[in-house]
């Protein structure tokens, strides 16, 4: 227990630099990313072409969101690591799902 | 060969140091919500299969901007020509709501770096305050949804028109377009149930002054990763379910 509490107390930084300004700039992408999504819905057709683009969108989104709100930016670049590059396999896990549930309902249909 | 080779202090084998710089209770949160990723996203593969398998039927996969167009307290109006109603335009107030209890949550967090008690206990209730506000809205758009419209279906289950929605048959297309919007809804829902349990947990301990007899106020910075993960999966969730 002794061990564990002076673990953290010398693990924990103090506060590296995200300031009040940089929290409310984000804040500010983050809506309008969101505002970008929105008109892109409105003014464009529903093709594959602008699904891509919400998707990349949504990328830039947790870009902000993991990198500055969840602090990642600033921690060690192994910690960053661990988590982002088996998510960039469950990434490539996601592509490979959904083309294949493409080619399942070509197969749905042709043996229906 | 008798000599003894003195360890250097400074080696990270001397224990007491995290490979990682942060502590076991932050890596921890870190590795939970990695594999909390991976359930939602198994769970948005399995709504684009869905969706991309119901091609070929008969019941055709709806559009969400002609299921999710109303907004409480506003009927009649239609803002892309007639019958067409609001929108997406509920689902981007929860949007704004939920960006705005994340920001909260890291000036709760930028707070606690400068040990600032009242300053993390105000900016804690916003973020409550903005989770129980998301809840809301989510239990008025489930209402919505599962009473349906008056017009019912547009087309027949054994002869009768459906109405309204539940988990085995719905009036806006096929079964698994109701289900699979509840269970993942539903799923997201309930995490952000769980954080604003915990958010309440951990402002009491705020205003006890745990965390200031504890000399950090790092619980903030924990609970604050699970908040931004809840923030991040409804990003990926409403582009799925909304826009795509």
């Amino acid at each position: 227990m002794e061990h564990t509490d002076n673990t953290e107390h010398t693990e924990h930084h103090e506060g590296h630099g995200i300031s009040k300004k940089a929290i409310w700039r984000t804040f500010g992408i983050l809506s309008f990313l969101t505002v970008v999504d929105f008109a892109i819905f409105f003014n464009m057709d529903g093709t594959m072409s602008r699904n891509m683009i919400f998707v990349a969108l949504g990328i830039i989104k947790s870009y902000y969101i993991v990198g500055i709100f969840m602090h990642m930016n600033y921690e060690v670049k192994r910690l960053a690591g661990i988590i982002l590059l088996p998510f960039g396999f469950i990434l490539g896990l996601i592509a490979a799902l959904l083309y294949e549930g493409d080619r399942w309902s070509v197969i749905k249909w042709f043996v229906e | 060969m008798s000599e003894s080779v003195a360890l250097n202090p400074n080696s990270a084998w001397t224990g007491g140091k995290s490979p990682f710089g942060v502590s076991y209770g932050k890596l921890m949160m870190w590795v939970f919500l990695l594999s909390d990723a991976f359930t939602f996203s198994s769970l948005l593969v399995t709504y684009g299969c869905n969706r991309y398998l119901s091609g070929g039927s008969e019941i055709k996969w709806p559009h969400p901007d002609q299921v999710f167009n109303h907004f409480p307290g506003i009927h009649g109006v239609d803002m892309l020509g007639p019958g067409s109603g609001l929108p997406l335009l509920f689902v981007s107030l929860m949007t704004f709501i939920l960006i705005f209890s994340s920001v909260t949550m890291v000036l709760a967090v930028e707070a606690g770096s400068r040990k600032h008690r009242n300053d993390v206990a105000f900016y804690m209730f916003l973020t409550i305050i903005g989770g129980i506000a998301f809840l809301s809205c989510q239990a008025w758009e489930w209402t919505q949804f599962i009473q349906g419209s008056h017009e019912g279906s547009k087309f027949l289950v054994n002869g009768e028109k459906i109405y309204g929605a539940n988990l085995f048959l719905n009036e806006y297309g096929p079964a698994a377009f109701a289900g699979l919007f509840f269970i993942v809804t539903g799923f997201h829902g309930f995490h952000v149930l769980s954080g604003v349990v915990l958010n309440v947990i951990i402002y009491v301990n705020v205003i006890k002054g745990t965390y200031d007899k504890r000399g950090h106020y790092e619980m903030i910075e924990k609970v604050g990763l699970y908040w931004h993960f809840v923030d991040l999966v409804w990003v990926f969730v409403f582009t799925f379910f909304y826009l795509i």
